[in-house]
């Protein structure tokens, strides 16, 4: 835009901009003082954000391989008097994390699998397919999103244990079976598909199927991912429903591992151990973050979330 | 004629299309809700079988109880430290961040880290790092500027916002991610074009980059307060609702009443129905808020090339 057309209409802010146009001169001189001093400002907030970040799993690393600690006997030395590793094999056996962790990765993966098949057939009618009521439907869809799990739990219990599903792998999974959260993320993407890229399709005879499989599903790839990632990490972490589906121990979910290993060992838990195992089930979910981390963004963007 | 078939099979192909999602959302979300409005006016409990209809009295008990008040106060508290907080620090974090050209992959990752950590883990960490010793790792630093070793989960006092420090904490990282992603969606073009009018520093953050990133705030706001309203996990870890019930949120607070010690359901439910109001009302106004800053936004803009006149206008 020409800075002409934009003048009567940015005079509202201009009495605040230090560099409107009339007092351009002002805004120069103004300019290096505060970019220096916000470069200052900026550096120091990101190292003091960083520091609160980073601080709690430092200190989980320092204490897990570290000499053992319990409430009895804490070191706050950031320096470990020794460094051993013999608490994560500790946490691992003593948690059972192993099994723990197959059950944890098994069940997200179910989970979003399911997810994304109820999903994305439903986040494309509800962004192309015109049928009466879809906005009504799509704010019932929304609605979901406001149930707090606890309100769901026990009814779901009831439903699991009549399908036979109580105390099973499918019990942990089945009532996650659909998102609202990723409908609504991958509708709002696949609204921004070009209208002529559907067109195009149906021209060439393909089916709503096809359409989905060949035309929209790849397109609507960065939704996906970011919808796949935050699932992963929902699943994986879940704790309500785990701890009342989840009676044998041999279905443990690694967070539920982790909670029994800090209650079951003694009235003195052993932090080492504890931190160890902290450590081990975060792996999972930061592996994926990490790898994840660009599309992420990129998913976020396309939604209309963002700007 | 083709209007009418064309209707017809949209509205196949729609109901086919939304079948497998709305089995999911019926039988595992609307059911039990449905169903657990009815429960809501029962004695029903746990233990037995046997349940009465009792119409509003868990209702007036509810309004009575002096548990659920600390317990709504408690959340208000909780609500107050951790919302609020974790926007306005997870939108300087992301402003700070996006700027960073050396480091940037490294900067990021440690940003990440909460909003991807196991929260269970996390809390377990928090725990000692909280511990009631004077060699824990927090009494330890604020025995530097010579305070005495807290008892800070076993205190009344610091209970609460200890654990609201755990939740704002990661909530602050995934408010960073969020507004990360957004100021990513902002076109190079629109500063640009500040820049050539002279908007620079504080004058463009205000005047463009947070009109821009003001849908993505209104989100944020309303998603960050149900999950808050819904924390659970660290209150069971850290605290198990006490001292003296000082750290139970509603939530917990309905954990503790349907499923544990008496395992009243009946009331229980009744406490979530109406916690279900008070989100729904949230909810209902943030979509409003929404729709007026898309409105605002639409109206601004046949300017959306003129991010200045509009961020002016707001």
């Amino acid at each position: 835009m020409t800075s002409e057309a934009a003048s009567p209409r940015h005079r509202a802010g201009a009495g605040r901009a230090p560099g409107s146009k009339r007092s351009a001169g002002a805004g120069r001189r103004a300019v290096p003082f505060w970019s220096s001093l916000s470069a200052a400002g900026r550096f120091g907030f990101l190292a003091v954000g960083i520091t609160a970040a980073l601080l709690p799993f430092v200190w989980m690393l320092r204490t897990a391989v570290g000499p053992p600690q319990n409430a009895l006997r804490l070191s706050a030395n950031p320096i470990p008097s020794s460094v051993g590793f013999g608490a994560f094999e500790n946490a691992w056996q003593a948690g059972d994390l192993g099994p723990a962790l197959l059950t944890g990765i098994g069940v997200s993966l179910a989970v979003l699998a399911l997810q994304l098949l109820t999903g994305i057939p439903a986040a494309y009618a509800f962004a192309w397919v015109p049928f009466r009521g879809r906005g009504l439907l799509f704010g019932v869809v929304l609605a979901t999103l406001l149930v707090p799990p606890q309100v769901t739990a026990v009814p779901n219990y009831v439903t699991i244990s009549a399908l036979g599903f109580a105390d099973t792998r499918v019990g942990l999974v089945l009532p996650f079976m659909t998102q609202a959260a990723a409908i609504f993320l991958l509708r709002q993407y696949m609204s921004t598909i070009p209208v002529s890229v559907l067109e195009a399709a149906r021209m060439d005879g393909l089916g709503t199927l096809r359409t989905l499989r060949t035309v929209v599903v790849p397109l609507s790839m960065p939704a996906i991912a970011t919808v796949s990632v935050f699932s992963f990490l929902l699943s994986f972490n879940e704790y309500l429903w785990p701890l009342l589906v989840a009676r044998s121990p041999d279905i443990a979910t690694p967070p539920l591992a982790l909670a029994g290993l800090a209650t079951r060992t003694s009235a003195f838990p052993d932090f080492t151990q504890l931190a160890a195992g902290s450590l081990i089930i975060s792996l999972p979910t930061l592996v994926v973050f990490v790898v994840a981390q660009r599309r992420l963004t990129a998913g976020i963007t396309g939604t209309g979330l963002a700007a | 004629m083709a209007q009418g078939t064309r209707a017809g099979r949209d509205g196949w192909r729609a109901v086919a299309l939304l079948t497998p999602a709305f089995v999911g959302l019926c039988v595992f979300v609307i059911g039990p809700a449905i169903v657990s409005a009815f429960v809501a006016g029962t004695d029903k409990n746990l233990t037995g079988p046997d349940f009465h209809w009792v119409g509003t009295a868990n209702l007036r008990e509810a309004l009575a109880d002096p548990d659920l008040g600390q317990a709504v106060r408690n959340t208000l508290v909780y609500c107050l430290l951790t919302v609020i907080p974790s926007v306005l620090f997870g939108l300087l974090l992301a402003l700070a961040a996006e700027r960073v050209t050396r480091g940037r992959a490294a900067v990021r990752f440690a940003l990440f880290l909460p909003a991807s950590a196991n929260i269970v883990a996390m809390a377990v960490v928090f725990q000692y790092i909280f511990d009631s010793s004077p060699d824990g790792l927090a009494n330890t630093l604020v025995g530097f500027v010579g305070i005495d070793p807290v008892n800070w989960l076993g205190d009344r006092a610091t209970a609460l916002p200890v654990v609201a420090l755990v939740g704002g904490w990661r909530l602050t990282s995934f408010v960073f991610v969020v507004y990360l992603a957004g100021l990513t969606a902002i076109p190079r073009s629109v500063y640009e074009a500040a820049d050539v009018d002279g908007v620079r520093g504080l004058a463009r953050l205000r005047h463009v980059t947070l009109p821009l990133l003001a849908p993505t705030t209104v989100f944020l706001g309303v998603f960050v307060t149900v999950l808050t309203l819904q924390t659970f996990e660290t209150v069971a870890v850290l605290t198990e609702g006490g001292p003296l019930d000082s750290s139970t949120t509603i939530i917990y607070y309905i954990y503790k009443v349907g499923f544990t010690g008496s395992f009243r359901i009946g009331y229980a439910s009744m406490i979530a129905l109406l916690l279900l109001v008070a989100v729904v009302l949230v909810g209902a106004a943030g979509a409003l808020l929404g729709r007026r800053v898309r409105m605002a936004r639409q109206l601004g803009g046949m300017g959306a090339e003129d991010p200045v006149a509009e961020g002016g206008r707001s």
